[in-house]
């Protein structure tokens, strides 16, 4: 069993376990996002040892990187004992972070509260800790697959886990289970928590305004998100936008608006792309935001979504004068990126530090 | 041994039209060619030898057999011993003397304190305007104040510095003579002289008051450092270098931010992976850097001795000046050279210079640009250039955008 040493912390890892998921595993933090090789979060220099790169793509780690000693945490597995660090602006690695764990959450609730889109409540059988934002991954019964989903709680919520699934036609994990047969009762592995799709420190969060913009789902952890940012500040200026096509697509209107009732300073905005109906604006999100806020210098920004709507953010933000050091990205990619063939909603994210 | 520039460039005759306005608008074509026919050229309008490829500046630079020698027009702008143009003892002190506040341990810790307050005071004068002319107004001053504030100068406004610098620079640059290597333009001096007037007008109290209450700031440092108990060093001793910061201490920061801009600029999409990911800033200067070289031209060696280099032979005594804008843009080291490629692979360039005369603010110039660079983008990451305004670069000696234009919603 290989120790890997990182950020001055020594970690016990099996041989067939990514070295993120042995660091995770032990509490030690490495920024990682997307853990599935597509998004370069987890880079790291191996400064001795020799690594097995296994599924890592070459589009992320090209093979002049791997010659150079670079790795990605989330793919390789070690075969001797590593010391490796951080790849790039090291951050906060190596910092203490809520370990990642294997729990078993028993279905508590399947709700359609939108088309083609249900909430799953799972109790957990211990409390899971994490960040607001953060992901679990749930693995598909029978098929060895797993898939990330954003969690909509806050972190006290720790023992019954909310998770927003939009069926994807034909998906593995959506179509076939858990907007088919999933049911009260069952158990389902979990995962968590991963990412890094997170609020500041609360020593370092100063009570700023926040935009906060979610395209379909895409809104489970900017609910998580915004309930404590309130909770931290409850006078913020904090504006959600969330962006679906028709009337048909919108969830927990009313309880985000409730959310205004003790928060002077929230507004929760529905957009509508494909449908004009009174008393809901309509257009594209990221559109709204620029029509609202003639300047946003000094906020910061959370953005969840398909990757084009994150990235139609990104350019509202920074058109309104956005730092982007305070834009913080989570992307929705298609799960068959590393080579599997169907769809199904995914996160993966990159945060621009 | 004598060797005539007729007889080791014998080929090169289109080099007796080359002007000195023609190389300050833009000494691209000519230094080409140069570098294609003759990396160690005589060059008339010049009155000396020129090395224009990397592998002939970093020989000139570093070979035993040359040493320090400041051109004509520099000796004659900033007097003896200017540090850049000085050997020996005298350089061992004055590299003494200025080093200790550019060390990177040292500037570590202060470089952040200095320049992002003033980089953010700056840009709060302008950042609602929705438009700019970022070197007059952002670039130069973020320069000025930083090194001023840094040498002791708090109280000269930022105008002063900047002024100060463009009249040494066009003295120190005005190197045209004639066939008799006479200086073609000897009034073109007289305006570096009032400066030069004008500085120790200022200077002067103030080394009054250092040498006898020190203080922190760096020149105060200068006069006592190293030096017996109840001793300073002469004011006429230190002055040469004093110049040479309020030229190019105080002038390429800002040149190097502006070029930066204007590379990003051409590239609209590396400017966007910039802003987006501020680590990048490092490398987008360091390309700048390459792409326009501040000190295009500006330094020299001379023979010690006899010695044949790039198929000339030069006797003992040959000044040569060192074209690092050139040498970083030869094409056995850069594709497209003239092109500003953010991911170019990232060779070490020459515009900070090579040898014991390589540039002793290197660090320090380069977190200042760094950090005007971060805080420009932070304050206005929807940063354009106004393409209805055009961007002219000038200089042979020392080079940069002279204006750039840019717009931004707000």
């Amino acid at each position: 069993m290989p120790a890997i040493r990182g950020a001055d912390r020594e970690v016990e890892c099996p041989s067939d376990t990514p070295v993120l998921r042995s660091l995770l595993r032990a509490g030690v933090w490495l920024p990682n996002s997307c853990n599935q090789g597509t998004c370069g979060t987890c880079k790291v220099r191996v400064l001795s040892g020799e690594v097995d790169h296994a599924d890592a793509p070459l589009d992320t780690l090209g093979a002049e990187e791997r010659a150079a000693g670079l790795a990605l945490a989330c793919q390789a597995r070690p075969c001797s004992d590593l010391v490796v660090e951080p790849h790039g602006a090291p951050g906060d690695a190596g910092r203490l972070t809520h370990p990642l764990r294997d729990v078993v959450g028993t279905v508590t609730l399947v709700e359609e509260i939108a088309r083609d889109t249900r909430r799953v409540l799972l109790a957990l059988d211990e409390p899971l800790a994490f960040d607001p934002g953060q992901y679990v991954e749930l693995s598909v019964p029978g098929c060895g697959s797993r898939r990330q989903y954003s969690l909509a709680n806050t972190a006290d919520e720790d023992t019954v886990l909310e998770l927003h699934v939009r069926r994807v036609e034909g998906g593995l994990a959506t179509d076939r289970w858990l907007c088919r047969t999933l049911a009260v009762g069952e158990e389902v592995e979990v995962s968590g928590p991963l990412g890094d799709f997170v609020l500041p420190s609360e020593e370092d969060d100063d009570g700023g305004p926040m935009a906060m913009i979610g395209g379909g789902t895409g809104l489970a952890p900017l609910v998580g998100l915004a309930r404590t940012a309130l909770a931290r500040h409850p006078e913020r200026e904090l504006r959600l936008y969330h962006g679906v096509r028709g009337e048909a697509d919108l969830y927990d209107v009313d309880r985000l608006r409730a959310l205004g009732d003790d928060h002077p300073g929230f507004t929760f905005v529905p957009v509508l792309s494909d449908e004009q109906v009174d008393g809901v604006r309509h257009g594209f999100p990221t559109d709204a935001f620029t029509e609202d806020v003639p300047k946003a210098r000094g906020w910061s920004g959370w953005l969840c979504g398909p990757p084009p709507m994150v990235e139609a953010g990104v350019a509202a933000f920074k058109r309104r004068r956005m730092a982007p050091r305070m834009i913080h990205r989570e992307k929705f990619t298609p799960a068959d990126a590393a080579g599997t063939s169907t769809p199904a909603p995914h996160v993966t994210q990159e945060e621009v530090a | 041994m004598t060797t005539t520039p007729e007889r080791t460039t014998p080929d090169l005759t289109w080099l007796d039209d080359v002007t000195m306005t023609e190389l300050e608008r833009n000494p691209y074509p000519v230094y080409e060619r140069l570098r294609a026919e003759a990396p160690l050229a005589f060059v008339p309008v010049l009155g000396a030898y020129v090395a224009s490829t990397p592998e002939v500046c970093r020989e000139v630079a570093t070979s035993p057999s040359f040493e320090a020698v400041i051109t004509p027009a520099g000796g004659r702008t900033f007097g003896h011993p200017a540090i850049i143009g000085v050997n020996g003892e005298i350089h061992d002190d004055l590299r003494s003397m200025v080093e200790p506040a550019l060390q990177p341990v040292e500037v570590d810790r202060y470089v952040d304190e200095l320049v992002r307050p003033i980089a953010r005071q700056l840009l709060e004068q302008f950042e609602d305007d929705g438009r700019a002319e970022l070197v007059a107004q952002f670039c130069e001053p973020v320069s000025v104040r930083s090194l001023g504030n840094l040498l002791g100068l708090e109280d000269v406004p930022n105008d002063t510095l900047r002024d100060w610098f463009a009249r040494l620079n066009r003295s120190f640059t005005n190197a045209a003579v004639d066939e008799n290597g006479e200086f073609a333009n000897p009034e073109g001096f007289e305006d570096g002289d009032r400066a030069k007037a004008e500085i120790q007008a200022v200077v002067d109290p103030l080394i009054e008051k250092w040498t006898k209450e020190p203080g922190d700031s760096a020149i105060s440092h200068w006069l006592h450092d190293g030096m017996p108990e109840g001793q300073t060093r002469d004011r006429d001793y230190i002055y040469p270098t004093i110049y040479v910061y309020l030229l190019g201490a105080m002038q390429e920061p800002g040149h190097g931010i502006a070029s930066t801009l204007v590379g990003l600029f051409s590239r609209p999409e590396q400017l966007e992976e910039v802003v987006d990911d501020p680590t990048l800033v490092p490398r987008a200067v360091s390309e700048g850097m390459r792409w326009t070289s501040p000190i295009w031209s500006a330094t020299a060696r001379i023979t010690k001795e006899p010695v044949t280099l790039a198929g000339v032979d030069l006797p003992a005594g040959t000044p040569v000046m060192l074209s690092y804008g050139s040498a970083n843009h030869d094409t056995g080291d850069y594709d497209a050279p003239s092109t500003y490629d953010l991911h170019r692979p990232p060779l070490p360039h020459l515009a900070f210079g090579a040898g014991n005369h390589a540039c002793a603010g290197i660090y320090y110039a380069n977190h200042v640009m760094r950090i005007a660079l971060e805080e420009l983008f932070e304050a206005i990451p929807n940063l354009e250039r106004d393409t209805s305004e055009d961007v002219e670069f000038w200089g042979w000696g020392f080079r940069g955008p002279t204006s750039l234009h840019a717009t931004w919603e707000v």
